[in-house]
């Protein structure tokens, strides 16, 4: 079926792509299925659990809330974007020592709402760390090992 | 032991962190996807009257309709073959499925899902088993008495799809020599696994007729057995590949979506992928099943218990399911662990209109821990005891034996880890101060096993790959590593392990009921030790030595004494493939497990705002024993994952429904614990290698959350003085209790 689509121009980790959308397709889908840049998940759909958590011109993003023709022209970060060439962020590396990741599907979101708040504040505390996630539900960890993983990767830092 | 109780990270752990994983959703495939949707009824009770799905067909986009006639006419169920996969005749709850769509994208199948027309007369409806278990309520299955089931179902008869007694002693006479009586009921609600990845799945039906399914599941050969049966298929032409899986706790065993998506894949000869909203997870997965629970306990002043009747109620859903593992559970925890000589049990399990109840971490545990430690708590104080006290001169000891639990228990530590949490909480030397109180509870678990086999092999450079099809939930797969390298050797890096399919993996049990690792890890190091044993005789024929001389370690073979006469393990593995005996491999199966307590005790403390009657968690400690930790970065995982899921059950949580429809289905209005909630978790473990089990590990995901809410529920009644006898402790509840409390006190 012809359905109306609008021509988008996305930065997403550095990758420049223009593609054809339609206008209620969420940024989350254009990730997921139009890009295959499946490591962003979608736990709710409704900007309730974080999970699809992203980062937008320097802003922390649920991406199942935002068109992606809003997106139109900005800069993308998404969780395959911050390892470079096998060197994993010290996010990543805090995270899998610590045990900080169990099923590990809240783990993309969680990841990019840490590095949101490191990128801002490179030393917090643990209370800003746990209110820095409060957006990402977690139903495996308890939060516990979360905050040790970010508060042990500022360090790193 | 070197590998073995090392906190190593699970060995998947860089995919999760960089988001290469590949869960349900994220699936692809060389061909193109097309996108299933599920019709589900709109009503808790009703005869369908006709289905036309005329219109969807022809909506351009779509490529497959599929409804019961497209489905042999087969009724299936573990226990009750009371469920039919599309229903054609009656819808039993909201949700039920009717129909499925597949389209080229989502808009156009739910455009084709709207299209489908059903008429319905509606019937009166049940979400309470009481209610549904009242004389002359509308039956939920009127042909229940055709239906075939195992034998063990008991008591079948109208809407009660089981009734089961159990007895122990002889409880009247255990009331008589006791000096008091208490009796009590409380409510437990139904509550969501809430796993954050919902249900999803792929499929495809290929040019043999052989459907691939990638799905997140706790039970890939119960996935397999399910969707073959449901198509009448032999199970060679049912493969199921499990997916990364985002949090199951329970609620992805059974099929749901799975054999949806098979059907229309079948019908479209396309690959079909479903994914479940939020708000469909909520309303039709397998949730915590919602329970009654009266207490009824004679005891000596001394605080001696001498009797106890339980009495359950469950409300499994429109269909058996699984309802009838949450029972034998009930049956096994119900009188708690305490050496009691007198007790009762009676379980009854209710059909009700809503989803089919299915085990959520520990069936039963948090239920009837809180009902029956907020009575202990209740007799304690009333007889002026430490609840302490009390709960330590009841515990079970070595060879004591509890209701069901299969003979004389060993490896029981109930006492110690009791006091391991009383100490650790300092729960003698506690200041009191308003509006906050210190609760304690005892959480009960027998673990037992299942029929699982892994296996072995030595590959020719010396490293090992284990070959097993269990799903990882909780470290499991990373543990079995350790042990196989403990067993060789080796270090876990030169140890391959990760779940296979159900093609190629030797059958392994379902991950729940915190046995996998005790029966998967029971295999596997039976292999490993068989490899061993392959690797010494490869090597004494080559060294010339007696295979009673030589040590496997550090990665070598060598002579006792003379490490020079040795042999690399990548050494070994090339000769074999020389030496008459052949390639290095061992496949091993275990089938039978005694029951082991696992046993958990938490103490909290907490505020209770008394003008709102928000509860404050302000400390939590967790004492469990868990035999021995084969790698503590899980177990401590474990446990605090479990005490903040079960926070949420004490305080937040609860399906509401309203005309059989979940009225509460977002992370909005069922409130789970977020980041601002969780109080930080102090796990103490009791170890002591248990006497059967890898390495003397015991189970440990479902304890840790059994004691919760009623270590919650003691700790506001020390704070405030209210007993609130069903869950949640909401805010709400609380403050109208103490309201009550200061009018009449
Ligand atoms: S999927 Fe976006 S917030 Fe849950
Ligand atoms: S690790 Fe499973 S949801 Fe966070």
């Amino acid at each position: 079926m012809a359905r109306r689509t609008k021509r988008i121009r996305v930065t997403v980790n550095g990758e420049r792509y223009e593609k054809e959308v339609s206008p209620s397709k969420s940024l989350l889908d254009f990730l997921r299925m139009d890009l295959n840049l499946t490591g962003t998940k979608e736990g709710c759909g409704e900007g309730e659990c974080g999970a699809c958590s992203i980062i937008m011109n320097g802003k922390l993003v649920d991406s199942c809330l935002i068109l992606t023709v809003e997106a139109d022209g900005q800069k993308i970060q998404t969780i395959e974007g911050i390892s470079r060439h096998d060197r994993l962020h010290p996010l990543q590396k805090a995270f899998a020592e610590k045990g900080a990741a169990q099923c590990g599907y809240c783990t993309p979101g969680m990841i990019m709402a840490a590095k949101y708040l490191l990128d801002h504040n490179p030393s917090p505390t643990a209370e800003q760390v746990l209110k820095a996630i409060a957006g990402n539900l977690c139903r495996c960890t308890g939060y516990g090992s979360i905050v040790d993983a970010v508060l042990s990767a500022a360090k790193e830092r | 032991m070197k590998v073995v109780g090392q906190g190593l990270p699970r060995v998947e752990i860089l995919e999760k962190v960089t988001g290469e994983s590949v869960f349900g959703a994220d699936v692809r495939l060389a061909a193109p996807i097309l996108i299933g949707k599920i019709l589900g009824s709109p009503h808790a009770h009703a005869r369908i009257k006709s289905i036309d799905a005329r219109k969807a067909e022809r909506l351009p986009g779509v490529k497959a309709v599929v409804t019961a006639q497209d489905l042999p006419p087969v009724k299936y169920g573990r226990f009750v073959r009371d469920e039919e996969y599309f229903a054609h005749k009656k819808v039993r709850l909201v949700g039920d499925k009717i129909a499925a769509v597949a389209a080229i994208d989502e808009e156009t199948a739910e455009e084709a899902i709207k299209l489908i027309k059903v008429e319905y007369e509606v019937l009166p409806h049940f979400t309470d088993g009481v209610e549904a278990m009242r004389e002359g309520a509308a039956l939920i299955h009127e042909e229940y008495d055709q239906y075939q089931a195992l034998s063990m179902v008991e008591g079948r008869k109208g809407n009660i799809c089981y009734h089961k007694q159990t007895v122990q002693g002889d409880t009247n006479r255990g009331f008589q020599e006791a000096e008091r009586i208490f009796e009590h009921s409380f409510y437990a609600p139904m509550v969501h696994q809430t796993y954050i990845e919902p249900h999803a799945v792929l499929a495809r039906v290929d040019a043999s007729g052989k459907a691939t399914v990638w799905v997140p599941t706790q039970a890939q050969f119960f996935i397999r057995a399910s969707i073959a049966e449901i198509f009448q298929l032999p199970l060679i032409k049912v493969r199921v590949i499990p997916t990364e899986i985002g949090g199951g706790f329970g609620g992805k065993m059974l099929p749901t979506i799975e054999p949806a998506a098979v059907a229309l894949a079948r019908k479209s000869g396309m690959a079909v992928q479903i994914v479940m909203s939020r708000a469909e997870d909520f309303q039709v997965a397998n949730p915590r099943t919602p329970c009654h629970l009266r207490y009824k306990t004679g005891v000596k002043l001394d605080g001696t218990i001498m009797a106890r009747e339980v009495e359950l109620v469950f409300g499994t859903g429109a269909y058996c399911g699984n309802g009838l593992v949450i029972c034998q559970r009930a049956e096994m925890l119900a009188s708690g662990p305490y050496r009691i000589p007198n007790v009762k049990i009676d379980l009854f399990c209710a059909y009700t209109n809503h989803a089919n109840c299915g085990p959520y971490r520990a069936p039963s545990g948090p239920q009837i821990s809180f009902a029956s430690e907020s009575q202990i708590d209740i007799i304690a104080r009333e007889l002026n005891l430490d609840p302490v006290e009390m709960r330590l001169k009841n515990a079970i000891e070595e060879g004591d034996t509890t209701p069901a639990c299969g003979g004389p228990l060993k490896s029981v530590h109930a006492k110690e880890t009791l006091l391991k949490a009383a100490e650790a909480a300092g729960w003698k030397e506690r200041r009191r101060e308003k509006n906050r109180g210190r609760g304690i509870a005892l959480g009960y678990w027998l673990v037992g096993g299942m029929a699982s086999s892994a296996g072995v092999k030595l590959n020719e450079d010396g490293t090992a790959t284990v070959m097993t099809g269990v799903i990882d939930l909780s470290g499991t797969v990373t543990s079995l590593g350790q042990i196989v390298a403990e067993v060789l050797g080796v270090e876990l890096d030169d140890v391959h392990v990760r779940t296979a399919d159900s093609d190629f993996a030797p059958h392994s049990t379902i991950s729940a009921g915190s046995q996998a690792l005790r029966s998967m890890g029971s295999a596997t190091k039976w292999a490993a030790e068989e490899v061993k044993k392959q690797i010494m005789e490869v090597a004494a024929d080559k060294l010339e030595a007696e295979v009673s001389d030589l040590v496997v370690e550090g990665k070598r073979v060598y002579v006792k004494g003379s490490p020079e006469r040795g042999l690399s393990l990548g050494q070994v593995g090339q000769l074999s493939l020389t030496h008459k005996r052949g390639p290095i491999v061992s496949i091993q199966s275990v089938s039978i497990f005694p029951n082991q307590p696992a046993i958990s005790a938490h103490v909290t403390d907490v505020e209770v705002n008394p003008e709102t009657g928000a509860v404050k968690v302000l400390r939590y400690v967790a004492a469990q024993d868990v035999g021995t930790a084969i790698n503590p970065l899980s177990v401590m995982g474990q446990v605090q994952g479990a005490v903040i899921q079960g926070l949420g059950q004490a305080l937040t949580e609860e399906c509401i429904f309203q005309n059989g429809r979940m009225i509460n289905p977002t992370f909005l209005d069922y409130k789970i614990f977020s980041s601002l909630d969780a109080p930080r978790v102090e796990v103490h473990l009791v170890e002591h290698a248990a006497e059967d089990g890898p390495f003397g590990a015991k189970g440990i995901g479902e304890p840790s959350i059994i004691p919760v809410p009623a270590a919650v529920a003691n700790a506001v009644y020390d704070a405030v003085g209210v007993r609130i006898s069903d869950l949640p402790l909401t805010a709400e509840k609380i403050l109208m209790a103490i309201q009550e409390k200061n009018k009449s006190g």
